[in-house]
């Protein structure tokens, strides 16, 4: 499951995939505890102090971070890393909070066995809720977590993570360099990088006559009336507002302008009157099955699409374009230990066990999301048979993160402007 | 003064102090979340973008009633459309459940005979499973593969699968149907079985035909159960977001409920506020029948009796 996906925001769930059994389980979930959100939004939490400004682009105080504002967060007394060298807590297990099917069964399986502990998992579907009950206090006994860029000032600031002790890390070698100083976490103290992924256009070379690679805007390719009912964006403000920037040739996809914003979303509406568009998080089965041929997709959704072909349809009918100069939205998640974890080691070794190569690719197997991880090219992934060689497209390489894009924590004010103006173009 | 009685005021002393615990818990759980929705419309956010509740009125901010104004009345206003076809989709479904609910209901209360148990039970039925699982058997048989597709086609009604689930009014309106018809029925029974058959015996021996009973004595007579049970499922209709979010994948059919729900899971909950306004304002519209239906109540009971 990609970042930002939720249960909740899907429009039509797949009850017979993998995934989908996955995701209506969240949902039933959902129902249940469906109150405790509400109350969490109620409890509040009172503004944290204003932290000292380390740079200059800052939303009420909090540092913004982009690639060429990089923000390094500041450590508190109170809120130390553990020490060296402790021994790994005994008869434990280890909790992970993470989104719905976002990890390999098969990896956890592995590390509880190589370090004699139990792993469980608790999902959450979608940041808003997880930092709610992060917020709320309450002694929730998680261990890990799985947050986005866009939240470390919270995080951070609000005490909610605790600072890493990188002696347990020894792994982090194997990540790209690009993550191991990055701009959203200066000299990694709270995080280790998790997945990266592209957002691109997932088409049918069947059914389509265009071919985005040849085409003067690919953005603009949805836009197409005689796909009418067969075209479909992402249930995402961000990135189908971004869709509707770059479509218009914007590609600050963190614009305070709201010109460009409103633009953008007048465009999304105009997209809805001519192809009656859907708007789902399911690119990584309506692809697959025809159901949509134009799809606004996640690169690690499309890299799956083989095990979701119809019998008898070839995965080569599937294609997946992300700009080849690397100028397209790029993104990457962390993982953090919780504040008051349980299991502060095992937490420590879960981390650097998710950086090691070959891990990797037992959870890349399941998961479909690249980890930015030396080894992890396209070529290994189509070696392995992890992803078909139609589909390489959905590889991120590192050079994308210098070129790419990035959706990133944006002022409180814009973020209205941006939520307002996705609202309108879903209620045209 | 006379010795230990059990007049009427220490009669009515008991029930109400049975009544009690049912009242406070009634209030509790409508007044509460009611300031809290009100505490959140007049709220506002905190450093990162989340909406904060604030609990006194003194400090209450207008932007989210503003900011709600702009949306039905402003020059960005979008509102509009959508109410009507709020409207009119639940018109439309609640007249599609009227017309297969009252017979249904006629037939159970008066034809049923000795299996009318068994009637209630299957009336009963679809309550024992959860209105999402409902609607979520329907994904599976409405799909383009799916089995009314292949029954449609088997009959050669159609031609090509047809794309149910792609944003057709349709879809919607009959899904509504399907999940609120359950609530129509029983009520419309339980109203029907209370009609006196003597009244209807008498009608019939004072020479109307069937049909002209039925007219004359029956439906009048089901005014009432009628109205209650359109108040019961019109009104969560209006609400639903549900339905539409399952069962409709584009914005051609989105409802009220749905706009309110965007604006609560919107990111960091930044239009929440805005959310909260729209609730209290359908709350306020909703209260009219709700008032109309208490009115008509009393005044035929009062005419009963």
């Amino acid at each position: 499951m990609h970042p930002r996906e939720g249960w909740t925001e899907d429009r039509r769930p797949e009850l017979r995939t993998r995934r989908g059994f996955l995701r209506q389980c969240a949902a039933a979930g959902l129902l249940v505890g469906g109150g405790s959100s509400l109350l969490a939004a109620c409890s509040g939490s009172t503004p944290h102090a204003a932290p000292p400004a380390t740079s200059s682009l800052t939303s009420g105080g909090i540092p913004l971070p982009r690639p060429n504002n990089p923000v390094t967060w500041p450590l508190y007394q109170d809120n130390p890393a553990i020490a060296s060298g402790l021994t790994p807590e005994t008869n434990a297990t280890l909790r992970l909070y993470n989104w719905v099917a976002y990890i390999n069964p098969d990896s956890l399986k592995a590390f509880g066995k190589k370090y004699n502990c139990k792993v469980e998992v608790t999902t959450f579907e979608n940041m808003d809720v997880a930092l709610a009950k992060l917020r709320s206090g309450q002694h929730l006994g998680f261990d890990v977590f799985f947050p986005t860029v866009d939240v470390m000032g919270e995080l951070v600031y609000g005490k909610l993570i605790q600072p890493i002790n990188h002696s347990y890390i020894s792994n982090i070698t194997q990540a790209w360099s690009d993550f191991t100083n990055p701009f959203y976490d200066g000299k990694w103290h709270y995080t280790v990088p998790y997945t990266i992924y592209t957002t691109g256009i997932a088409w049918r070379k069947d059914h389509v006559d265009e071919n985005p690679y040849a085409m003067a805007n690919p953005w603009a390719m949805p836009w197409q009336a005689k796909y009418k009912d067969k075209v479909a964006i992402l249930d995402d403000a961000r990135e189908s507002i971004s869709l509707g920037l770059m479509k218009n040739g914007i590609f600050d996809l963190n614009t305070t302008d709201p010109a460009h914003i409103s633009a953008a979303g007048r465009s999304l509406a105009q997209l809805a009157r001519l192809t009656n568009v859907h708007i789902d998080n399911n690119d990584y089965t309506e692809v697959p099955s025809g159901q949509t041929w134009i799809h606004h997709a996640w690169s690690g959704d499309i890299a799956t699409a083989a095990s979701y072909m119809p019998k008898g349809v070839n995965v080569d009918v599937v294609g997946y374009w992300f700009p080849p100069d690397g100028k397209g939205p790029v993104g990457s998640d962390t993982i953090t230990v919780l504040k008051g974890a349980p299991n502060p080691v095992l937490a420590h070794l879960f981390l650097n066990y998710m950086l090691d190569v070959n891990n990797v690719l037992t959870n890349i197997s399941f998961n479909g999301y690249m980890q930015p991880i030396n080894g992890i090219t396209p070529q290994r992934l189509v070696s392995e048979q992890l992803l078909p060689p139609s589909l390489t497209s959905t590889a991120v390489l590192p050079s994308y993160f210098r070129r790419g894009v990035m959706e990133l924590q944006i002022p409180t004010a814009t973020n209205a402007l941006w939520e307002q103006a996705w609202l309108q173009a879903k209620s045209s | 003064m006379t010795g230990p009685s059990r007049g009427p005021g220490q009669h009515r002393l008991f029930w109400a102090a049975l009544a009690a615990p049912g009242i406070i818990w009634l209030a509790l759980l409508f007044i509460v979340p009611f300031y809290a929705i009100l505490a959140i419309a007049g709220g506002q956010l905190d450093l990162f973008g989340n909406p904060v509740a604030v609990w006194n009125p003194l400090h209450w901010s207008s932007a989210n009633f503003t900011g709600a104004w702009h949306d039905v009345a402003g020059a960005s206003a979008f509102v509009g459309p959508i109410l009507l076809r709020t409207v009119l989709y639940v018109a439309l479904a609640s007249l599609i459940s009227l017309l297969i609910a009252y017979p249904a209901a006629y037939f159970v209360a008066r034809f049923a005979g000795r299996r009318k148990a068994l009637f209630l039970i299957l009336l009963i039925a679809p309550f024992w499973i959860s209105y999402m699982m409902r609607m979520l058997a329907w994904i599976d048989l409405l799909q383009t593969s799916g089995y009314v597709n292949k029954v449609l086609s088997s009959l050669h009604l159609i031609s090509q699968p047809v794309d149910w689930l792609g944003g057709m009014w349709i879809t919607v309106v009959l899904g509504l149907v399907y999940g609120y018809i359950p609530y129509l029925i029983l009520v419309l029974y339980a109203g029907l079985d209370r009609i006196d058959q003597a009244l209807i015996e008498a009608g019939r021996d004072l020479g109307l035909g069937r049909v002209r009973t039925f007219l004359r004595v029956t439906l009048p007579m089901s005014r009432q159960p009628i109205l209650t049970g359109m108040l019961i499922t019109v009104l969560p209709m209006l609400g639903d977001y549900f339905t539409n979010q399952l069962l409709s994948g584009t914005t051609g059919t989105a409802m009220f409920g749905n706009v309110i729900d965007d604006q609560l899971t919107s990111s960091g909950g930044v239009l929440a506020g805005q959310g909260a306004v729209f609730s209290l304002l359908f709350l306020l519209v909703l209260i009219a029948p709700m008032i109309y239906y208490v009115v008509a109540t009393n005044r035929s009971s009062r005419g009963a009796t």
